[in-house]
């Protein structure tokens, strides 16, 4: 990773909500379980030594259940919310220590947010919504109207311009929303859940347009969500958070391929995993002994288990994984395949052996 | 912002039942709270029987122990009236500041003059046309002939006047003064306590010292209304504000809005409805304390009514109180009509639709010029043309007669009689005996009564408070009086109960009863206290009764309309899981709507028993005796001793009775 390219760096965020929750960092109560920490301090730990990198032009998404910290942490970004210690760098500037002009400078120009509720302002047209940012900016109505234009375009909005919120519905509205956050050109989006109120349909069609303008703009996103199949859809990267922490952080394959403990893997367990998982996770790597399967069976490493499944199921031989280049990468065979998609921990508890139980039906679905 | 409120364990995985975490060990006094009121109630009890015997067993306050307070009041009243040009916070201050507001009526009347009436109705009609409809307007037109057909044109525009003047202070103080409440904690908590105050007094508890202060006239009445009608104003501009939801100020953040441009650009915009329907109560409490304020002269519409109630001609009183009420509403409904139109959400309008809505606009404006012009023109700047008038004193008091005759003389209805003898019954038999007990209580007995009263509801501060204010009355010589006006609190106070509470049920149950009350309540509650005595003094005659009735009147409407409310309120899915159990109505309402309706009954009896207080006050003007009568009598005798004794007994009066309904029971509240 290199570090001229990151463009958001957090080191060692704390947040500890309750009375005098900022004196709790470092001491030894922080060590508590939530439950303790509430009976004995009143206090809760939202976001608990939590240290991550985002590129530039990455789709970092923050993952977790109600309550583990996610909504506080993207919110901390921009301050909205003040952490307790850390630090936090975002584009350059240092967002902690930034005083209130240079607070509003960063706010301004450098990051936009798209809310979960999609909080657009009642009183203020469709128009003056999208505005809203160049508006706090300084910048005459003539312009201002002008780039609303072309945003609403670019989400498909044209004509609503004059309307009010409340007569569009929740996926336009989240549009505006987005139109919104883009209409200031910052080089950082950060996205508070923000599809989790939408039908699944819109919700969907939502990510589809997050990804299509991701395609044209190669913003810098933070995407919190609880959705796990919109992080996998959406992410670069995912960080899977609970109760303040990071319990793991990596790419979909990573966190769907190998679950770094229990909670991860019960979080991942329902997703099916030969639509996550690629050729490349599956193989084994090519070793001087191995002999190249004939052209007939040999797939790209990139390629989605489920869509090699049928070429591996065909015989007992194994198929080849190629690489970009055209070069055999590796080999891989029945076993590989069903080993990868019927991953377990080694420790499985009791609750994990109903996945034992369900997982080959699961397997046999797919096959079909 | 996500708070986290419980620990968050989604997927239970193997854990080990952990051990449960220590607790820690309470200390003593915890303990002791622990047992509720109980160990207080036993020292309070102690305590009284300790002052009983010590004191004896004496009817009412000890005389011995009453200050010479209205001697000393006398003598402040003496003092000011001395230094009133020489002092210079009177000479500085005081002075200047009420020629200024008296120059502002005048201003006022002037412009309202140099209209002309049909510059004037023009002006009102054209407003209901802009924020409202055609319906509005046309009841401004009919309310608005009245004054001038009874020949009250020239009364009716100097309290026009007075309101405007008033009104627009409270606005210019008001709004700024939320939206520093709103910004900041230490300002909020600074005017709180005397919001709470100033709405709470009865406009009348403060007549005398406004008088000693600015003499007669109308900048007194200003201040007076000023005084009592701009708390609305402020806390709704407040509550606007902070009701803006938190997601979407976060969202004006995020774009690195300043403070004020998130003010100006999102708050304030959002929170115009609730500052608009702010402005409408101004205006409504402004109307009634204008009317009173004729009592320390400032003309307008209540001078009728009081010369006519103090000669008890109730036909006059009548027909210039039907005029009070028609300004109510005229205002009423054009500020109301402003504030929905606010809350209506708004449509996209096409820019042909802009163009004649425009040109609507216009013409309707020129409309009040033209208006103006002929105005000028047919009768030249002033008011009404004399010639229109109307009388209608003789219909109505043959009417009114009518009615005496039919109603108010005994026998004339079945059972009761008449109400001339339920007045007579009342004051007799319930009102006298009443008085007779609460005046002739060892004095140990209401101070400590008060105080276990007070420690239940509120804790130990609530009932120092509370007893303190009992014996103070006492201090004040103002024991005998306050026990007539008690009397006829409690008595007007457990009618409003009764019967308003069960009416606020069956408009819950029963949506056409609901519909059926809504106007009487609307109209029962536009209506200035003052306007009540007027149909009171024809069926009960002047006298304690005429209190307790007008009072009844008068505070029945938050009485129904609070449970109503409270019960409208209650959760529906409860509401549902008591079905769903198969309660029957009344399990329901028992069981589940009004235990959960709690606060809001609460608040009902509070509002109630205030509004009962500041009504029994005024009734003094009728001949109610108690601490009203005694006001005015030290404004009409320049007793000032005994208005002000009088006005502090009704402050301390008012306080204990708020704080002997909102406390615990208001703010405890099942999630």
């Amino acid at each position: 990773m290199e570090n001229t390219s990151v463009q958001i760096s957090c080191k060692n965020l704390w947040k500890i909500f309750g009375p005098k929750g900022s004196t709790l960092v470092g001491t030894p109560e922080t060590e508590l379980s939530p439950a303790e920490l509430q009976e004995k301090t009143g206090c809760v730990v939202a976001i608990r030594d939590v240290s991550f990198d985002v590129r530039r032009g990455e789709v970092f998404v923050v993952m977790g259940l109600s309550g583990s910290g996610k909504s506080t942490l993207i919110r901390s970004l921009t301050r909205l919310v003040e952490v307790d210690s850390g630090e936090i760098t975002l584009c350059g500037s240092d967002v902690v220590k930034a005083d209130k002009n240079q607070l509003r400078e960063i706010r301004r120009h450098k990051v936009s947010m798209v809310f979960q509720q999609f909080s657009l302002f009642p009183h203020r047209r469709v128009v003056d919504n999208v505005a809203y940012g160049l508006e706090i900016q300084g910048m005459k109505k003539k312009e201002r109207y002008a780039r609303v234009d072309e945003l609403l375009r670019v989400v498909g909005l044209s004509g609503f311009a004059q309307s009010y919120p409340s007569e569009l519905s929740g996926g336009m509205q989240q549009r505006v929303g987005l139109a919104r956050a883009l209409a200031v050109d910052p080089e950082v989006l950060l996205f508070d859940e923000a599809f989790s109120a939408l039908d699944p349909l819109i919700r969907r069609e939502m990510q589809d347009e997050v990804i299509r303008l991701q395609e044209r703009l190669h913003k810098t996103v933070v995407f919190v969500s609880h959705d796990l199949d919109e992080a996998l859809k959406l992410g670069d990267r995912i960080a899977i958070m609970r109760n303040g922490s990071f319990v793991q952080v990596g790419t979909p394959e990573e966190v769907v391929g190998s679950p770094k403990d229990e909670y991860v893997a019960a979080f991942t367990r329902d997703v099916s995993r030969a639509k996550v998982l690629t050729a490349r996770w599956a193989m084994r790597a090519r070793t001087s002994t191995m002999v190249a399967p004939p052209d007939s069976r040999i797939v790209s490493e990139s390629a989605l288990l489920q869509s090699v499944l049928p070429l591996v199921l065909e015989s007992d031989a194994p198929v080849g994984v190629i690489d970009a280049g055209g070069t055999l990468v590796g080999i891989l065979d029945r076993k590989d395949v069903l080993a990868a998609i019927n991953y377990e921990p080694a420790e499985s508890a009791i609750s994990l052996n109903s996945t034992l139980v369900e997982g080959p039906q699961r397997t046999e679905g797919a096959l079909q | 912002m996500t708070v986290v409120t419980e620990p968050d364990r989604p997927i239970e995985l193997n854990e080990a039942p952990t051990a449960p975490p220590e607790r820690y060990q309470p200390s003593a006094l915890a303990k002791l709270a622990k047992l509720g009121p109980w160990p207080g109630l036993v020292v309070i009890v102690l305590a009284a029987l300790v002052a009983g015997v010590a004191t004896g067993i004496t009817a009412g306050f000890p005389a011995h122990w009453v200050t010479g307070i209205q001697n000393s009041f006398d003598s402040l009243a003496n003092w000011i009236t001395v230094h009133q040009t020489s002092a210079p916070f009177f000479a500085h201050f005081l002075t200047p500041l009420g020629s200024w507001l008296g120059d502002c009526v005048i201003w006022v009347s002037d412009f309202l003059n140099f209209l002309t009436w049909p510059g004037v109705i023009a002006l009102f009609v054209a407003s209901s046309l802009l924020v409202g409809n055609w319906r509005v307007a046309i009841f401004v037109v009919i309310a608005m002939a009245y004054f001038g057909l009874i020949g009250l044109w020239t009364v009716s525009m100097s309290t026009l006047a007075l309101m405007s003047v008033s009104v627009m202070i409270a606005i210019v103080v008001g709004i700024p003064l939320g939206i520093a409440a709103a910004a900041n904690r230490f300002v909020e908590q600074a005017i709180r306590p005397v919001l709470d105050l100033m709405q709470m007094l009865p406009a009348y508890a403060y007549l005398v010292p406004i008088v000693l202060l600015f003499s007669i006239g109308n900048p007194g009445g200003i201040v007076a209304t000023v005084i009592y009608a701009t708390p609305p104003v402020i806390r709704l501009t407040m509550l606007g504000i902070h009701s803006v939801p938190s997601e979407t100020i976060e969202a004006g953040k995020s774009f690195g809005s300043s403070r004020m441009q998130l003010l100006r650009k999102v708050q304030l915009p959002l929170a115009l409805r609730p500052i608009i329907v702010g402005i409408n109560q101004v205006i409504m409490m402004a109307l009634s304390v204008v009317v009173v304020a004729s009592l320390i002269g400032t003309g307008g519409l209540g001078d009728p009514v009081l010369q006519a109630l103090n000669i008890v001609d109730v036909g006059d009183a009548f027909t210039a109180g039907v005029a009070i009420v028609f300004m109510a509403m005229i205002l009423d409904r054009i500020v109301s009509a402003a504030a929905n139109r606010i809350g209506r959400p708004s449509r996209a309008l096409s820019l042909e639709q802009q163009h004649r809505k425009r040109l609507q606009q216009g013409a309707i404006l020129a409309g009040v010029v033209v208006a103006v012009i002929i105005g000028t023109i047919l009768s030249g700047p002033g008011g009404f043309p004399p010639g229109w008038s109307i009388s209608i004193s003789g219909p109505v008091n043959s009417l009114l007669t009518w009615l005496q005759t039919h109603l108010y003389h005994y026998s004339s209805l079945p059972i009761i009689g008449g109400t001339s003898n339920l007045s007579a019954f009342t004051t007799l038999e319930i009102l006298n005996p009443l008085t007779r007990i609460a005046g002739n209580l060892p004095w140990w007995i209401p101070v400590f009564g008060t105080a276990a009263l007070g420690l239940v509801i509120g804790g130990w501060r609530r009932a120092l408070l509370v007893a303190a204010g009992v014996m103070a009355i006492g201090y004040s010589g103002m024991w005998s009086d306050s026990a007539i006006t008690l009397a006829q609190v409690i008595v007007a106070l457990i009618m409003c109960v009764v019967v308003g509470i069960p009416l606020g049920i069956a408009a819950y149950w029963w949506d056409g009863v609901d519909r059926l009350l809504r106007p009487i309540l609307d109209v029962l509650q536009t209506m200035p206290a003052f306007v009540y005595l007027i149909p009171v003094v024809l069926f009960f005659g002047v006298g304690n009764m005429a209190g307790v009735a007008a009072s009844f009147v008068y505070a029945l409407a938050p009485a129904v309309r609070l449970t109503n409310l409270g019960l409208r309120q209650v959760r529906r899915d409860m509401v549902e899981a008591g079905n769903a159990f198969g309660s029957t109505r009344m399990q329901l309402l028992w069981k589940v709507e009004l235990p959960a309706a709690r606060p809001s009954i609460i608040l009902a009896i509070n509002q109630t028993i205030m509004l009962v207080l500041a009504e029994v006050i005024v009734a003094g003007l009728v001949g109610g005796g108690g601490l009203g009568y005694d006001v005015v009598v030290g404004l009409e005798r320049d007793e000032f001793g005994l208005g002000l004794a009088a006005g502090l007994a009704i402050v301390i009066m008012g306080v204990v009775f708020d704080r002997l309904t909102q406390g615990r029971f208001v703010r405890r509240l099942p999630a």
